[in-house]
């Protein structure tokens, strides 16, 4: 037998040996699932679902459908992921550089942060920060340390606002003037870099323009918002926005943990510069400011933004942790589905497909950022 | 930045404090940070704090930390309901596998006899907390719990989880197309998912799967879970290694006639696996850390005993206490770890770096 005969043989067996396995496990299932008479198929997604969840983004009743308890679930997990992303990355970049400081106390400070949230389960921290939550939040009244905030076992109550309904065009009317400013400020940038000039009025161009829409925005919105305070009520607190101890909890420890590695990544980007970068760009002139923003970052990303990738998508798969205080997030609710419906593989497909959907797209997003860095551009 | 730096390592010190205005403030806020956090973390942990006599009592009595109770649970938070009398046997259990586990990670401690060091120190281990011969009490797993279902958890899951990530790295590298395409899915499948999902998966699935005579138990369910998912981790570890060696490394072993398997035993992988030591002592660190979520599937790790323990109603339930107490035997055995790790590594630079 020959190299390639032998090749193509090693590869058919193993094959064989993946089919026989999955062949065995889908008769074995079929059996299973007509022993207790479950069907496969989709319509139980369609069921009411009949169960709360402690706390959903989504408007949820247990009237709604059980695709919709889903949905509310990955709107939960995806809440969740983008609030430790942000404070992970700032607080994290912020540990980062103090570890480099020359001040003594500042370095051992987050050296000691770093250290602790690296070597520490983060499930048992958010059980450690729910249950010291749980000891200093008091117990069976309603204590208002500052006029129209209200704080008890349910959590922190903050006056809300009140737009109407309106809170989608808002939403619409930032994002759009965002991307606004975005493509203005792309559109100098591409010109600078063909022409080599730069119109100095394009930046008060663009910070009048955007100021006008959030004029135009707030003016139209004013007359129909209002402030809801809180109201205590007995025990219980009405209206206003609650932020609940689990939620605090899950954010706090989820962004400790993540910190202590952002921090890790950034101190390595920083010292991946090296000094005679910057001894360069102020032999050139450079400010502290520029070479900071022209010389270092740009090289100081392309170390970063790799290992930040894998970070973020650890948010993300960290987040399931939060069934141990109790948040619904995706997994949580699922499962539940799974249990009250018994409809166990069409669950796991659900949760395999919306993990991969989720950490693929957050991996092609980042892989476009990390291009334009590498390339320089930006 | 440039200062030229005298002598005395106290005057070093002052000038790291306050050596220019930027410092002073950082100093400051620093100072008040710990001025606001720490007496009232001291008076609660310590002066206030109820330690003996380790009664209920003393608790009730104390208004900062219950430690009392930490001391009376001790052992039943750290080997949960395993009999009371025999727990010398889930003692010497954890002293041997953390002893191993210093011991291999040394690289001068490579050699073919480890891994028959760890076979046999595996078996033993499974003797001792199965019991049933020699005069020890048999003790059946559900009655198994606390730190060393915490080390054999990870010492099992790592210890097949390598070898399998090695041959799974291998794989993903391998020209033979069919292989490569199974290594890649499963690896990526593995990476995508967290680990609570198969966790989760693994045990509503497999009673479904699998037939009801091949059915593992919950204790062996959770191994499965793990070491896929140590498995796919290492074997990224390992082809970030193999990817790290110069091509002509294969190119010489092929042309002095070796087959492939002897090229990657002799010479790849010895020189690839050295490479990222680092990197595997922090999936090491990632996987100790990660046994914690069996707690989820209702296995009796150190979490769930620490949780039974709090059940007594004696006792005020000092859960934070609790917390605390094996949120630092998880730091201890991590950060201790990586410690060693790191010096090792220092000392393999030699001393001149930085």
């Amino acid at each position: 037998m020959n190299r390639t005969q032998r090749n193509l043989a090693y590869q058919a067996a193993a094959l064989l040996l993946v089919f026989g396995a999955v062949a065995l496990v889908v008769a074995t299932a079929s059996a299973n699932l007509a022993d207790r008479g479950i069907e496969l198929g989709t319509e139980f997604l369609g069921d009411r679902a009949g169960f709360t969840l402690s706390e959903s983004w989504l408007p949820y009743s247990p009237e709604d459908s059980n695709l919709w308890a889903i949905a509310a679930g990955i709107v939960n997990t995806l809440v969740i992921s983008l609030f430790v992303a942000f404070f992970a990355t700032f607080i994290g970049t912020g540990l980062g550089i103090l570890r480099l400081s020359e001040n003594a106390l500042a370095k051992s400070f987050a050296r000691s942060w770093v250290e602790i949230a690296r070597n520490s389960p983060p499930i048992l921290l958010l059980l450690f920060l729910y249950s010291f939550l749980g000891q200093v939040l008091p117990v069976a009244d309603v204590v208002e340390p500052i006029q129209g905030v209200y704080l008890s076992l349910r959590g922190l109550a903050i006056p809300a606002l009140d737009l109407q309904g309106m809170g989608w065009s808002v939403t619409g009317g930032v994002l759009l003037t965002l991307i606004g400013i975005g493509s203005v400020a792309k559109a100098t940038a591409s010109r600078q870099r063909e022409t080599g000039l730069c119109p100095p009025w394009v930046k008060w161009a663009i910070a009048a323009s955007a100021l006008l829409w959030l004029l135009i925005i707030v003016l139209l919105l004013a007359p129909s918002a209002s402030v809801e305070l809180p109201k205590a009520n007995g025990p219980d607190i009405v209206g206003g926005f609650i932020l609940s101890p689990e939620f605090f909890t899950l954010i706090t420890g989820l962004t400790f943990y993540t910190s202590g590695f952002v921090a890790e990544i950034v101190r390595t980007g920083l010292q991946s510069v090296t000094r005679g970068q910057w001894e360069a760009a102020y032999a050139l002139g450079l400010s502290r400011g520029r070479t900071l923003r022209l010389v270092v970052i740009p090289q100081m990303l392309r170390v970063i933004i790799p290992p930040m990738t894998s970070q973020y998508i650890n948010i993300v798969k960290n987040s399931t942790l939060v069934i141990a205080i109790g948040y619904a997030d995706f997994m949580v609710v699922t499962g539940t589905v799974i249990n009250k419906t018994s409809h166990a593989i069409e669950g796991t497909v659900i949760i395999i497909a919306v993990y991969l959907a989720i950490n693929l797209s957050l991996s092609a997003l980042m892989n476009q950022v990390n291009r334009r860095v590498q390339q320089g551009v930006g | 930045m440039q200062k030229l730096s005298s002598d005395a390592p106290g005057w070093n010190a002052v000038r790291s404090l306050v050596g220019s205005p930027f410092n002073a403030v950082l100093t400051v806020i620093f100072a008040v940070i710990l001025f606001l956090a720490l007496p009232p973390f001291l008076t609660w942990a310590v002066f206030d704090a109820a330690v003996f006599p380790a009664v209920p009592e003393t608790c009730r009595t104390a208004a900062g930390a219950c430690w009392s109770f930490i001391v009376a649970k001790h052992s039943q938070i750290l080997f949960g309901i395993y009999p009371f009398d025999e727990r010398w046997r889930p003692l010497l259990v954890c002293t041997l596998l953390i002893g191993l586990l210093v011991y291999s990670i040394r690289p001068s401690a490579w050699r073919a006899r480890l891994a028959g060091f760890w076979i046999v120190a595996l078996m033993l281990s499974w003797g001792l907390m199965r019991g049933g011969f020699a005069g020890l009490a048999s003790v059946s797993t559900d009655n198994w719990g606390g730190l060393p279902v915490t080390l054999l958890l990870t010492v099992v899951a790592i210890g097949i989880g390598f070898p399998t990530g090695i041959l799974l790295a291998l794989a993903r590298r391998s020209d033979l197309p069919v292989i490569r395409l199974l290594s890649t899915l499963f690896i990526e499948l593995t990476r995508a998912l967290p680990l609570l999902s198969i966790l989760f998966i693994a045990s509503i699935m497999l009673p479904l799967l699998v037939p009801e005579d091949l059915l593992p138990d919950k204790f062996s369910r959770a191994v499965i879970a793990l070491t896929m998912f140590a498995s796919a981790y290492l074997a990224e570890v390992v082809r970030g290694g193999l990817q790290a060696l110069p091509k002509g490394q294969a190119e010489a072993a092929q042309a002095l006639g070796l087959s492939y398997w002897q090229c990657q035993l002799k010479v790849i992988l010895p020189q690839a696996i050295a490479v990222v030591i680092p990197a595997l002592t922090n999936t090491i660190i990632v996987m100790i850390k990660n046994t914690s979520l069996v707690l989820v599937i209702g296995l009796f790790d150190l979490i769930s005993s620490g949780k039974a323990a709090l059940a007594d109603p004696e006792w005020s339930s000092p859960s934070v206490e609790v917390y605390l107490f094996i949120t630092a035997i998880y730091f201890t055995l991590c950060f201790g770890f990586s410690r060693f790790a790191d010096r090792l590594e220092q000392r393999a630079k030699g001393p001149s770096h930085e």
